[in-house]
């Protein structure tokens, strides 16, 4: 019973880090119908930038500069990758620009940071916490906590401020929102920079418990793109349990199967997902009109 | 009057072009990964073979020839490598190859040089298979040497270390899923065996996985006394933060990589204790390695060299490399290897004194008796046990051929 709590608690905290990172594909999926399939990469650069920032500022103080730097690199890729696709409504321009950018940014992060795995300073204590024989680590608590707290503000920035309802309404009917006046093209600028932005900010978040360096990225943001299909890429709700049942799969999986089949339940439910709800568990189902 | 002339001006530029060769330099290639998850070994053996380099120019080179490298990144990746190898063989035709850190890379390059017989020094790569590849009798002669503890000899260690001298009676062996870590595990297994001990438990891993809490888990249930490990430096440091978060600790043993930087800095003081043989520790234990840390230290401007094993091997295999040529008067790749397969010259190394380190048979420099094994201690690798090391045992050679 301890091991079966201490499993899923930790298949939690492993599935919170795929969610939150899952969440940036579901931001400009509903604005644009794209993705940014560096979304890792964009982690990643959010992570070693932290890393710099953080000797100078300590960790509270380098979250602002973060969150700045994440939100202009996402314009930067809608603007370089993306703009032009759906300009010309190209139906796979996208993929392989935001693929380029994010090789780019990889080997642009290795040429800077190099390529070893270094450590993140954790600005709380590293002993883990004991709750009846399960141990957590104060860095895990702290990434449920801010990662359901990070998509709680985007959601009610959607639903509340002015710019958010453009952003609603851009993803709910681009032509319609452009002709009430709603400059769509810079709604999308802003999901990329708003998804970019979820990305840095999980960057600095999960970088003291997974260790920062240029190919962080590519393996995180490989799972987060099973949860967000599993989840549903047009719910922010779905991505998050698509997340925990990745996670806690895993880790289940790991224990009662074997080490060497972690990955492979996760990877059948997504076969199974694509075959029986091709939308995602939570995703509603949209009909496209061609 | 006019042919004469120009018989004369032939005469001369034929006679320079003649001393131009004589005073050529000699192109040696080296190939290793500069960049990437490996870069640290990668860059410390490079560091280690030009300090060689330039301490051989400096007193004349060899056979009144400088020396010069032609270094190429391959990235860790075994295409890459393969290329590299293609390009030092037939564009800057290379008299020998010194290098290798990625037993992949390794295997994958070397067949280009056993085909041109040039000799390849491997000086770091340690899969069991990469000096016997080109084996008797399928080839008449082997062109790849090696000068680092090979895993069979690290497996053996790893097993005496944990069974004979802590008494361990119930290992899990946690591996990563790559060629290195699963042939080690195989290795390990066998060497468990022959002291006819099972491990308990087996788990494996992948690159990049940030979660170690089902292996150890599984570990823990199965009784494990001891954790036996084959992976790279970022996954073991998961490993030991993975047991320091489940509040269980037990020690750590495993191949060399357990000395790497991305270990020791990324576990911190969770990867304290953990154990692994190395051929060369930074300590002034014979004056050659008090010499060759001093000149590390002065020449790259660092106190712990990052990989203190892989530049060690890297300054050993210039040295040999350099008594071959001097002995074989020669920069024919036949000739070379015919001369390392018969070394008649003592060459004082850092990880040892080489004395006939090779026979036509045997290609591998470093035996079981060598390596020793290290501790981390505050962020260092330190000498495990002090006996180990203590009087004469200092310099460990390999028995007589």
């Amino acid at each position: 019973m301890q091991i079966l709590a201490q499993l899923i608690v930790s298949g939690i905290a492993v599935g919170m880090i795929y969610g939150v990172i899952a969440f940036g594909y579901q931001l400009t999926f509903a604005t644009s119908k794209t993705l940014n399939f560096g979304q890792g990469e964009a982690l990643m650069l959010g992570s070693l930038v932290g890393l710099t920032v953080v000797a100078f500022t300590g960790y509270w103080l380098m979250l602002p500069v973060v969150l700045a730097f994440g939100l202009l690199q996402g314009a930067v890729v809608e603007r370089l990758g993306v703009r032009q696709a759906i300009k010309t409504k190209s139906e796979s321009g996208w993929i392989m620009a935001t693929i380029a950018l994010g090789i780019i940014f990889k080997n642009l992060a290795e040429n800077i940071w190099g390529r070893d795995a270094m450590k993140f300073p954790s600005p709380l204590p590293e002993a883990p916490l004991s709750f009846a024989g399960v141990n957590v680590l104060p860095m895990e608590i702290v990434i449920v906590i801010g990662a359901i707290g990070m998509m709680l503000l985007v959601e009610l920035f959607n639903r509340r401020s002015i710019f958010g309802k453009a952003v609603v309404a851009t993803a709910n009917d681009r032509e319609a929102a452009g002709l009430m006046g709603i400059n769509t093209s810079l709604v999308i600028t802003f999901s990329y920079a708003l998804s970019s932005m979820t990305a840095a900010f999980a960057g600095v978040l999960v970088a003291p418990v997974t260790l920062t360096g240029a190919s962080m990225g590519s393996a995180l943001g490989l799972k987060a793109f099973a949860v967000a299909i599993i989840g549903g890429l047009s719910s922010g709700f779905g991505v998050v349990v698509g997340g925990l049942i990745l996670g806690i799969t895993e880790t289940l999986t790991g224990y009662y199967l074997s080490t060497g089949y972690k990955d492979v339940p996760g990877l059948v439910l997504l076969l199974l997902v694509l075959s029986f709800k091709p939308s995602g568990l939570f995703g509603r189902a949209s009909i496209k009109k061609v | 009057m006019r042919f004469a002339t120009t018989l004369l001006a032939l005469a001369a530029s034929t006679a320079l072009a003649a001393t131009a060769v004589a005073q050529q330099p000699i192109k040696v290639g080296l190939s290793g990964p500069f960049t990437g998850g490996s870069a640290s070994m990668g860059v410390s053996m490079r560091d280690g073979v030009k300090l060689a380099v330039g301490e051989i120019n400096k007193a004349g080179g060899v056979l009144g020839r400088q020396i010069v490298l032609v270094e190429r990144d391959d990235e860790a990746r075994n295409e890459l490598g393969v290329q590299i190898a293609q390009e030092l063989i037939n564009k800057e035709q290379v008299a020998a190859t010194l290098g290798y850190i990625n037993t992949g890379v390794s295997l994958a390059s070397q067949r280009f040089y056993e085909e041109a017989e040039i000799p390849v020094l491997n000086n770091v790569a340690t899969g069991t298979a990469i000096a016997t590849q080109f084996k008797a009798p399928e080839y008449k002669y082997n062109y790849i040497f090696r000068t680092s503890a090979n895993d069979a000899i690290q497996s053996g260690m790893i097993a005496e270390e944990a069974v004979a001298r802590h008494g361990f009676k119930k290992p899990a062996i946690l591996a990563d899923s790559t060629n290195y870590g699963q042939l080690g595990r195989e290795d390990l297994e066998k060497a468990l065996a022959a002291r006819g001990v099972k491990p308990v438990a087996e788990e494996k891993f992948n690159i990049g996985d940030t979660d170690m809490t089902s292996q150890l888990l599984r570990a823990k249930q199965a009784g494990a006394d001891v954790i036996l490990t084959y992976a790279i430096g970022p996954e073991l440091a998961q490993i030991a933060n993975g047991m320091a978060k489940l509040g269980w600790k037990l020690p750590m043993i495993g191949s060399w990589t357990l000395s790497m930087a991305t270990f020791i800095d990324n576990a911190g003081p969770n990867g304290d204790g953990a154990l692994m043989p190395e051929t060369f520790i930074q300590a002034p234990t014979t004056p050659k390695r008090t010499a060759f840390i001093a000149a590390y230290q002065a020449a790259y401007k660092v106190d712990r060299i990052p990989s203190p094993v892989s530049a060690a091997q890297g300054y050993d295999s210039v040295y040999l490399l350099a008594a071959a040529i001097t002995q074989a008067k020669s920069t024919d790749g036949a000739k070379i290897r015919a001369a390392l397969e018969n070394l008649q010259t003592k060459v004082e190394g850092v990880v040892t004194t080489y004395d006939h380190p090779f026979t036509a048979t045997d290609h591998e420099a470093i035996t079981a008796n060598i390596p020793v094994f290290g501790v981390v201690k505050a962020g260092r690798v330190v000498v495990a046990h002090a006996e180990d090391l203590a009087g004469d045992k200092a310099l460990r050679v390999k028995a007589k051929n």
